[in-house]
């Protein structure tokens, strides 16, 4: 079992590594760098090409991931170019809210889903219905528009904040600031969860009809047993086997994805940074940021790894 | 709905005067996006510039309704007979928000500052005349002399653009050379000393920056108080254009830094019917976006396609063949003026009305396009040149800007009618700039920020050399004899320091432009600003940033 | 039941896709400028003043232009054209356009977007699934199957590209392609994109599955009873995953949909004049004031809801009434 916990632990960093490069250079590869937004704002020619000179952008491209790969085996990240600081430090002030957010729409999205997947899959009549046509509504609905949507909500009744993140006056309590960071984590919450929720639930309602159909299943339904107890007692462990396999791609992705929601509701997070970071053509910190997000589902993959593993004996053999 | 310079003062009851802006109180702002860096010098985007005008000072500032300059550090100022020379007589007894006294000696520092090379900072380009640095020296703590390398029209309008540091937290940096490392975001606000009506009190990265008043602050109003009226400015950071227009107008938000979209208007039209919102049509851009094709000598194509595209017929026949009343209504939803040139009514004494245009007339565009050896064989609608090759050209955007995405549909759209096909592309940002600077485009439709209607300091856009002459930039000697002219003209213009010289000298120029249009514009939008009724004093412009350029005088209606 | 009716939605869908240029009303591009954001019109058979017609709509009447605000002009009536132009319906230009499901920002007919916007969006969609799934399914299946090494190093492959973030690598790819993508091209390059993208979570399920399934009784008799690897996975384990797959379908169909608005964003996306539904969200997106005005913006999501809908009912595997009743006769 330890064996097994430290070869996917290297596996993991491996493939950390292995992102953020690949991060770095296809962004290095795409057209331009970050002296091109300094066009637009009138700044003379030739100040551009001594600050390409200064941050090294007239080397190629192979010889500034060298670079960067001598200062990562040191652990240091480098410096962003765009903000002139340590991308370390650019990706510490966000994480946290990132982090926040994800784990709050993670265990959301688990609550609403998996429950109503086992509903769905194990019941009969009009509610699995009315589940699966809202699961798939809410797939279709791109999470930038229903952000959209939730932020005229908020301006037009007031219930909640628009956007943004103030935090509570200081010295108020962790109580109060508990609560303060409830009302304004709800509708980003809510965004970023429901299309996660309609897809664990479409997951999670195929697993259950699967785990039903099995033979041992059908053969205590013959024997009498009733539909409560062979649902939430004989075959739930291996309903949620499947949504187990994929869990950590949903962690993986639920993060990833929370960018569109982090820009729409303005939520100091890892989003708008890595948005920003593509789009003038800030190599290290677009490594950092590919680098925070993969680790994220690294993290996620070992746990859906270690959860598919208690919930299936079987497999713990095989891998051990 | 009034123009220009209405000073906005909140719902009052008709007929009485407006009253003395009380002093106190809060206004929370937003921005799109944060500053990059605490230093000027490194950053010049908008929020880091307004970060810049908040918190530090300048010896002169364009009054951005007037256009004039008016004196600020800088009490008052002479040009010497030389017409190169300013003594400038400095303002006395001010001090930095952190209390030492300001003194020529720091204004010596903000120009050594500038004209450092290890900081390479990105004022130097329009501080420097011709390349050359302005020669600046004290003859006492409150007497600055600047020469100028050569006589220069703007005069000390560019000293808008430099911020006054405080030498004595900066000097040590600037001598061993670090200055770039100092005042980063991450630099605590107790390290940062300005002249600007603010201070920074707090920092939260990605969420907001919160003003204080600053103390120290030099300016009093015309009654003896103490300027700036407010007690903290925070501003947020709030990135979707949408969020912001739902913030504003449901009250959490006072003042936005970007102005109201044309959809947007009418909504605040509305609001500010029922007292929610006050909205100001500040009058007309002065940055229109501008479509232009690639003029260049490397253009990648064909012999044949070389012909038409960068022929000067085809020009005028696009400019014949757009209906500029659909591109205003489609674009701006009628909230536009339909213009030829670069040079709007909102230029005050530059603009020149009545210039010779090729106005809509689709018939006149054919029969140029005919004259090109451009026809419809084929009878499908679509023109072909003379190797019976489409006349097609791809036309590149800045994907995720709505106004240039929008624009070149109605340009595509418009053109299909005359029988040309326009492959619209948008690209993001970074990859538009790629493509112009190495000239691999056949047109392009763009737009860049214009914050001083002043031409001579756009000489980087009708000099053939400049590099802003977007259509064939960098020029070692001008490629047509008109550019020529204009090259001349222009010299003329930057150098002479006579006004109706230079507005001569400037009239002929976009004559010149008009005539030949290596850019085509279709139109300049109407500049709405939309502020919540609690913003009193506030005096809004048509540049960036429009409502806080002069910060000091905003007020709270009644006290906050 | 369902699942015939969903394939005949999906058939259907096809159908109107690629006849496209015979059902829509006007080209998609077509601009109408006293038009913009028009509400949709009704095609009428009695008029005003109770009189029966040959379907007809009443023309829009522009009331306030930076409102988008229409009244109906009932003076005059724009009857419907049938079979002109080789459309099966429109309406004179010169008289009016015939907006059924309205107009968007920059006043072409949504109807009409909504048509030829199919052919792009549900067809990549659609193969880019189809390849995603074939890939996973594969992948998946072999690493399940196989254990061991095999099985992490594919699930290594998957999850580095998983995590790799699509945008970065249409960044760069965009950088490498041609300025002006030719529409079949690009439609062939976002399927490739789309399979490349949407096998690692097909691959991980249908691993874990086959992992399951491989030491079930049923395989463990095939193999002695001389079944070879091949004729065991594809026959005997993958089908086992067929609910799995069939629901990934569901998920990754629209979300391929919307994907396109994404990469369009960083330039690789079907430009002017091409509709495509993603894009025509995105463009609805860009004022959400209007979405709440002018509801009709948010058809592309109806269209995706519809497909969606269609691939979940035609590759439903039992439902749960079917084995809940199937049990209850077994006795």
């Amino acid at each position: 079992m330890i064996a097994y916990a430290v070869r996917r632990l290297v596996f993991a960093l491996t493939l950390v590594f292995l992102v953020s490069s690949a991060g770095l250079m296809l962004v290095g590869l795409a057209p331009g760098d970050v002296t091109d937004e300094l066009f637009a704002t009138g700044v003379s020619a030739e100040t551009i090409a001594r600050e390409r000179a200064r941050l090294g952008l007239d080397r190629p491209l192979v010889e500034q991931y060298a670079a960067w790969l001598g200062r990562v085996s040191r652990l240091d990240l480098g410096t962003s170019l765009r903000y002139q600081r340590p991308v370390r430090d650019l990706l510490a002030e966000r994480i946290g809210f990132t982090a926040t957010l994800g784990a709050a729409a993670l265990l959301l999205a688990t609550a609403i889903g998996l429950p109503l997947g086992v509903l769905a899959g194990s019941r009969r009549g009009w509610l699995p219905r009315i589940v699966r046509a809202t699961s798939i509504t809410v797939l279709s609905v791109p999470p930038l528009i229903s952000a959209l949507l939730f932020a005229l909500l908020a301006a037009r009744t007031g219930w909640f904040p628009v956007s943004g993140f103030t935090p509570a006056p200081a010295g108020a309590g962790w109580l109060a600031a508990a609560s303060n960071l409830a009302w304004h984590l709800t509708l980003p919450t809510l965004a970023l969860a429901l299309p996660f929720a309609a897809t664990i639930e479409r997951l999670q309602a195929d697993a259950t009809v699967s785990a039903l159909g099995e033979p041992h299943i059908l053969a205590a339904r013959g024997r009498g047993m009733s539909d409560a107890r062979l649902v939430w007692r004989h075959s739930l462990k291996p309903a949620l086997r499947p949504v187990a396999a994929i869990y950590g791609i949903v962690i993986g992705t639920l993060f990833s994805g929370s960018f569109a929601v982090e820009f729409v509701s303005g939520w100091p997070g890892l989003g708008r940074l890595m948005y920003d970071a593509l789009t003038s053509r800030d190599i290290y910190l677009a490594a950092g940021c590919a680098a925070a997000g993969s680790l994220f589902l690294a993290v996620g993959t070992i746990v859906s790894d270690v959860a598919l593993a208690s919930l299936d004996p079987r497999l713990r053999r095989q891998s051990s | 709905m009034a123009a220009g310079s209405l000073v906005l003062d909140g719902p009052d009851r008709p007929g009485t005067p407006p009253a003395a802006p009380a002093r106190g109180g809060e206004l929370v702002a937003s921005y799109r996006s944060e500053p990059v860096s605490f230093n000027r010098h490194l950053a010049s985007r908008a929020a880091d510039d307004l970060f810049s005008r908040l918190t530090q000072g300048r010896l002169v500032r364009r009054h951005r309704i007037t256009n004039e300059i008016e004196p600020r550090l800088a009490e008052s100022w002479a040009l010497a007979d030389d017409g190169l020379t300013y003594t400038l007589a400095l303002r006395r007894n001010v001090r930095f928000s952190d209390g030492e006294p300001f003194t020529s000696a720091d204004v010596l520092f903000s120009f050594r500052a500038v004209y450092d090379d290890a900081t390479n900072s990105q004022l130097a380009g329009e501080l420097k005349i011709g390349g050359a640095p302005l020669d600046v020296s004290a003859p006492d703590d409150h007497t600055v002399v600047i020469r100028f390398p050569s006589p220069f029209g703007p005069g000390l309008r560019i000293l808008d653009g430099l911020p006054i540091l405080p030498r004595h937290k900066l000097e040590a940096a600037l001598d061993e050379g670090r200055l770039r490392e100092m005042w980063g975001t991450s630099t605590p606000p107790s390290e940062l000393a300005g002249l600007g009506p603010f201070v920074l009190a707090e920092y939260t990265p990605g969420q907001r920056l919160v003003f204080a008043r600053n103390q120290n602050f030099w300016a009093r109003d015309a009654a003896g108080v103490q300027l700036p009226y407010l007690d903290r400015l925070v501003v947020e950071t709030v990135p979707e254009q949408n969020v912001e227009m739902l913030r504003l107008e449901s009250g959490q938000l006072d003042l936005t830094t970007d102005e109201a979209r044309p959809e947007d208007v009418a909504a605040f039209r509305r609001a500010a019917e029922a007292g929610r919102l006050q909205l100001v049509d500040v009058g007309i851009a002065i940055d229109p976006n501008l479509m232009w094709i690639n003029l260049r000598p490397d253009l990648k194509a064909s012999d044949s396609k070389r012909a038409w595209l960068q022929s000067e017929d085809f020009r005028r026949a696009i400019s014949h063949a757009v209906d500029r009343d659909v591109f205003v209504n489609t674009v701006y939803l009628g909230a536009a003026e339909p213009i030829f040139g670069p040079v709007t009514p909102s230029y005050g004494i530059w603009y020149t009305p009545d210039l010779p245009v090729y106005a809509f007339d689709r018939t006149r565009a054919g029969s140029l396009l005919n004259g090109l050896g451009l026809a419809d064989a084929t009878g499908d609608g679509v023109l072909e040149d003379r190797s019976a090759a489409p006349v097609r050209f791809s036309l590149i955007t800045q994907k995720g800007n709505n106004v240039r995405e929008r624009s070149a549909a109605v340009i595509q759209d418009q053109l299909r009618q005359v029988g040309i096909v326009v492959d619209v592309v948008g690209l993001d940002q970074g990859a538009v700039f790629q493509r112009f600077s190495t000239g691999d485009y056949d047109a392009i439709f763009f737009g860049v920020d214009i914050t001083d209607p002043d031409p001579a300091l756009m000489a980087e856009f009708w000099l053939s050399s400049g590099a802003f002459h977007f259509w064939n930039p960098g020029q070692a000697t001008p490629a047509t004899e008109w550019e020529a002219r204009i090259d001349d003209l222009m010299r003329r213009h930057v150098t002479s320091l006579d006004l109706d010289e230079r507005r001569d000298l400037f009239a002929e120029a976009q004559r010149i432009l008009a005539e030949h249009v290596p850019v085509l514009y279709f139109a300049a939008p109407h500049v709405y600003v939309a502020v919540s009724p609690r913003v009193a004093n506030a005096t809004p412009a048509v540049t960036k940033p429009q409502v806080l350029w002069n910060a000091e005088v905003l007020a709270v209606k009644g006290g906050g | 039941m369902t699942r015939t009716f969903g394939r005949l939605l999906l058939v259907l869908v096809t159908l109107a896709a690629a006849a496209a240029p015979a059902l829509a009303p006007h080209a998609p591009s077509r601009q109408f400028p006293d038009h913009l954001n028009a509400p949709p019109m009704r095609v009428r058979l009695v008029d005003a003043e109770d009189r029966w017609h040959a379907p007809f709509v009443y023309p829009w009447r522009l009331v306030d232009r930076l409102a988008s605000q229409y009244q109906e002009d009932r003076s005059r009536r724009v009857p419907v054209r049938w079979l002109t132009g080789g459309r099966l319906w429109s309406a004179d230009p010169d008289a009016g356009p015939l907006l059924l499901l309205g107009a968007d920002r920059l006043g072409r007919d949504v109807f009409s977007r909504l048509l030829y916007g199919a052919r792009a969006s549900v067809g990549v969609a659609l193969l880019g699934t189809l390849g995603a799934l074939l890939i996973g399914a594969l992948v998946g299946g072999l690493a399940g199957y196989a254990g061991g090494l095999t099985d992490d190093v594919a699930m290594q492959i998957a999850d580095f590209v998983l995590l790799l973030p699509a945008v970065y690598v249409v960044l760069a790819l965009r950088a490498a392609l041609p300025l002006v993508l030719d529409a079949g091209d690009l439609f062939l390059l976002l399927t490739a994109l789309f399979a490349f993208v949407g096998w690692p979570m097909a691959a991980r399920g249908v691993r874990a599955i086959v992992a399951t399934e491989r030491r079930r009784e049923y395989a463990e008799a095939a193999r002695s009873l001389g079944a070879g690897h091949a004729r065991l996975l594809l026959r005997h384990l993958l089908p086992a995953a067929r609910g799995f797959l069939a629901v990934q379908a569901t998920l990754l169909v629209p979300a391929f949909i919307l994907a396109e608005a994404t990469l369009s964003f960083v330039g690789l996306g079907f430009g002017e004049p091409t509709p495509s539904w993603g894009t025509m969200l995105r463009e609805a997106g860009s004022n959400v004031r209007d979405l709440a005005v002018f509801p009709w913006l948010l058809s592309p999501a109806a269209g995706i809801v519809g497909v969606a809908l269609a691939v979940h009912l035609g590759t439903a595997g039992r439902t749960s009434t079917q084995l809940i009743g199937a049990a209850r006769h077994d006795r």
